[in-house]
């Protein structure tokens, strides 16, 4: 079980989202991901399609305008 | 006290739905298609966006003393008419500091308001490059994606689905760029 962090602040849409899709593939099922944004459509698009891959997804807000998206590959 | 108003105010119902969470794309599309119809019935032209940032760059040259009157961009007299109007005088110029400053309310609402530090130089080069790029390449086709292509096909005409199509490409391109300099 490991528990990875990537820094996307300051990277816009889609970069945040293509960044989190190839980590992803580099982890084992159980795994965390936590995706550091702050780019509000980012927010919307990356636990979307977690969501819909099939992970499991939290959203925890930092900051004013920050966000760690957690996702926990599931498969 | 504040303290206490703020985080009742932050654990609303009413302000996470339609304040502080992004909305549904379809209330938006919903919501950008009746405020386009009023735009029409009011001002008698269709929404365009990137029209006025032109007459914005010609207005600030004017200020610092120099003259479009002689650019084939703003030789016709409907555009002189505007430009000698002025920005308060022209719904684009104020639909569109309406946007800006919109959107700045609704990120202060949402408590998302942040100065967010450039990462890269490859960034801003980019940025630059693409601005300049999408503002010239709006000109040359007579209109951006909501001028052009929003307002095109709604006003059923052939031009926004052939702009469209080829934006499409465009978007392939600009993807394949995109992660061949920025992953």
């Amino acid at each position: 079980m490991k528990e990875e962090m990537l820094d996307c602040l300051g990277e816009a849409c889609p970069v945040p989202l293509v960044k989190a899709q190839k980590k992803l593939e580099e982890l084992e099922i159980g795994d965390i991901l936590i995706v550091q944004i702050d780019h509000s459509c980012a927010m919307k698009n990356l636990p979307e399609w977690a969501r819909e891959a099939g992970h499991n997804v939290e959203i925890e807000e930092v900051d004013d305008g920050e966000w760690e998206v957690v996702i926990e590959k599931a498969k | 006290m504040l303290k206490k108003f703020s985080e009742a105010v932050a654990a609303n119902d009413y302000y996470k739905a339609w304040l502080k969470d992004a909305w549904p794309y379809i209330t938006a599309a919903v919501l950008l298609s009746l405020f386009q119809i009023v735009t029409m019935a009011v001002t008698g032209s269709p929404w365009g966006v990137a029209a006025t940032l032109a007459n914005w760059g010609a207005w600030l040259f004017q200020g610092v003393g120099g003259s479009v009157d002689k650019w084939y961009y703003f030789s016709s007299d409907a555009a002189q008419a505007v430009l000698a109007r002025g920005p308060l005088q022209d719904p684009g110029t104020l639909r569109n500091a309406g946007i800006i400053g919109g959107a700045l309310v609704s990120t202060l609402i949402a408590s998302g308001f942040k100065i967010k530090k450039i990462k890269s130089w490859r960034q801003v080069a980019a940025a630059v490059l693409g601005g300049l790029l999408m503002g010239y390449g709006a000109r040359i086709g007579f209109g951006c994606n909501i001028g052009a292509l929003f307002s095109g096909i709604s006003s059923l005409s052939l031009s926004g689905w052939v702009y469209g199509v080829f934006m499409f490409f465009g978007a392939v391109v600009g993807s394949k760029l995109l992660v061949k300099y920025f992953m």
